[in-house]
C-alpha cells in the first residue's frame, strides 16, 4: 500500500479496529484513497463473524486477524504494537463504522509533525457534524471536566477515538493499554507522561451500519468505570518510555 | 465443653467420612495432573484441616476460646470465611495475570501469522 514516500521519510500507519464492519469498510477505504497523503493502512480484526476479513483482502488493505475476541483496547493496541515493530513515526486510530472522515488525516500528520505528542480529533470545538445523542454529550462533557480538574489540562473530546499519536505515544500504547473503553483514560496517560496533548476539529457523521459498543443498558457501567479508570490512570506511575 | 455433646455420632461419622473423601479426592486430583501443585497446597491443608475438625472437635472449640468468640461454630464461620476470601483474592489476582497474559500471546500470534502471510506472498 505505500506510495511515495515523503521527502522527510515519515511512516504513516492507520490503524483501523473492526468488528463486523463489513458493511462500513468499502466505503472507509474509498474515501481513504480520496483522502490523499503518505500512508500505510493496517485493519485489526477483532474475530468478526462477518466477512470483514475477506473485504479486506479484495481490497487489498493489509489486516491482522486477532485468533480470539480482544475488544477494542486489545485490538487497538495490536495497531500499536504492529507500529512499533515496524517503526513507524506517526500512527492515526481511525474507526472502522465510517464515523471518522480520513479527509482529516493529513491534518493530524500535520499536528504531529509539529512537534505534539497525541493529537485528538474532537467534534466539540466547532461543534459542527454529529455531536452524539444529548445523554452522550453530558457523559463526555463530564469526562472532561474529570480529566480537566485531575489533569488542569482541558480535553473537549475525551471519547474521541480518532487520533493521532508520535513515536513516544506508540510505544506507550504497545506496552500497556487498557481493555475497553480505551480512549478517556489513555489521554490521562499521555497527559501524565509529560507528553503533549492536543485537539483539533473535526466533523463526525453519524454511524452508517452495526452497533456502537455502547449501549444504553451499558451506560451506567460506562461512567463508573471509566471514572474509576481515570481516576487510577491519573495516579499510575509513569511509564518508562524512554528505554531504547 | 458440653457443647460437643450435641454433635451426634452420625453427623461426625458422616463429617469425617466426607472429609477424608475430600482429601483422597484432591490427592487424585493432583495425582493425574489436573491441579496445579502450586494450588493443590493450599486444598489439601484445607481437606487435612476438616479431617482435624471432624476426629478432634475439641480443636474448634480451643480455636473458639483463643479468638474469644462464645460460641464455636462462629468462630468456624469465621476461619472458613477468611480463608475463602484470601483464596477468591488469589484467584482473581491469578486471573487478571492470565488476561493479560492471553491478551499478549493473542495480539504477537496474530502480528506474526499476518507477518507470515507477507513472507509468502512474495
Amino acid at each position: 500500500m505505500r506510495g511515495n514516500k515523503d521527502t522527510d521519510n515519515i511512516k504513516t500507519l492507520i490503524i483501523i479496529p473492526a468488528y463486523n464492519e463489513s458493511e462500513n469498510l468499502p466505503k472507509l477505504f474509498e474515501a481513504l484513497k480520496k483522502a490523499g497523503g503518505d500512508f500505510d493502512i493496517i485493519v485489526i480484526n477483532d474475530c468478526s463473524k462477518d466477512n470483514t476479513e475477506a473485504i479486506c483482502r479484495e481490497n487489498n488493505i493489509k489486516v491482522v486477524s486477532l485468533p480470539v475476541n480482544l475488544g477494542i483496547g486489545g485490538a487497538v493496541q495490536t495497531g500499536y504494537r504492529y507500529a512499533l515493530y515496524h517503526d513507524y513515526d506517526i500512527a492515526i486510530q481511525l474507526d472502522g463504522d465510517g464515523q471518522h472522515d480520513p479527509k482529516f488525516i493529513p491534518y493530524l500528520i500535520k499536528r504531529i509533525k509539529e512537534g505534539n505528542h497525541l493529537c485528538i480529533g474532537s467534534r466539540f470545538i466547532e461543534n459542527e457534524g454529529y455531536q452524539s445523542s444529548k445523554i452522550r454529550r453530558i457523559g463526555i462533557r463530564y469526562f472532561s471536566r474529570l480529566i480537566k480538574l485531575l489533569t488542569g489540562t482541558l480535553i473537549t473530546d475525551p471519547t474521541s477515538g480518532f487520533r493521532a499519536c508520535s513515536r513516544e505515544v506508540i510505544k506507550l500504547f504497545a506496552n500497556d493499554y487498557p481493555k475497553d473503553y480505551p480512549e478517556p483514560e489513555t489521554v490521562v496517560t499521555v497527559l501524565r507522561n509529560k507528553l503533549k496533548v492536543i485537539e483539533m476539529p473535526v466533523i463526525m457523521n453519524a454511524r452508517e451500519g452495526g452497533k456502537s459498543s455502547i449501549t444504553n443498558l451499558k451506560g451506567i457501567y460506562y461512567m463508573i468505570k471509566v471514572t474509576l479508570a481515570i481516576m487510577i490512570a491519573s495516579i499510575s506511575e509513569k511509564s518508562v518510555i524512554e528505554e531504547d | 465443653m458440653d457443647m460437643k455433646m450435641n454433635m451426634s455420632g452420625t453427623l461426625r461419622t458422616t463429617l469425617i467420612i466426607g472429609s477424608i473423601l475430600f482429601f483422597v479426592f484432591i490427592i487424585n486430583m493432583v495425582r493425574t495432573k489436573k491441579l496445579e501443585l502450586k494450588y493443590a497446597l493450599i486444598w489439601l491443608l484445607t481437606s487435612l484441616s476438616f479431617i482435624i475438625m471432624s476426629v478432634f472437635p475439641e480443636t474448634v472449640f480451643l480455636v473458639a476460646r483463643l479468638l474469644e468468640v462464645e460460641v464455636p461454630a462462629n468462630a468456624l464461620f469465621l476461619c472458613i470465611i477468611f480463608l475463602l476470601l484470601l483464596m477468591v483474592f488469589a484467584l482473581t489476582v491469578a486471573v487478571s495475570r492470565h488476561a493479560d497474559r492471553i491478551k499478549k500471546l493473542t495480539q504477537e500470534l496474530a502480528l506474526l501469522k499476518a507477518e507470515l502471510e507477507d513472507k509468502n506472498k512474495t
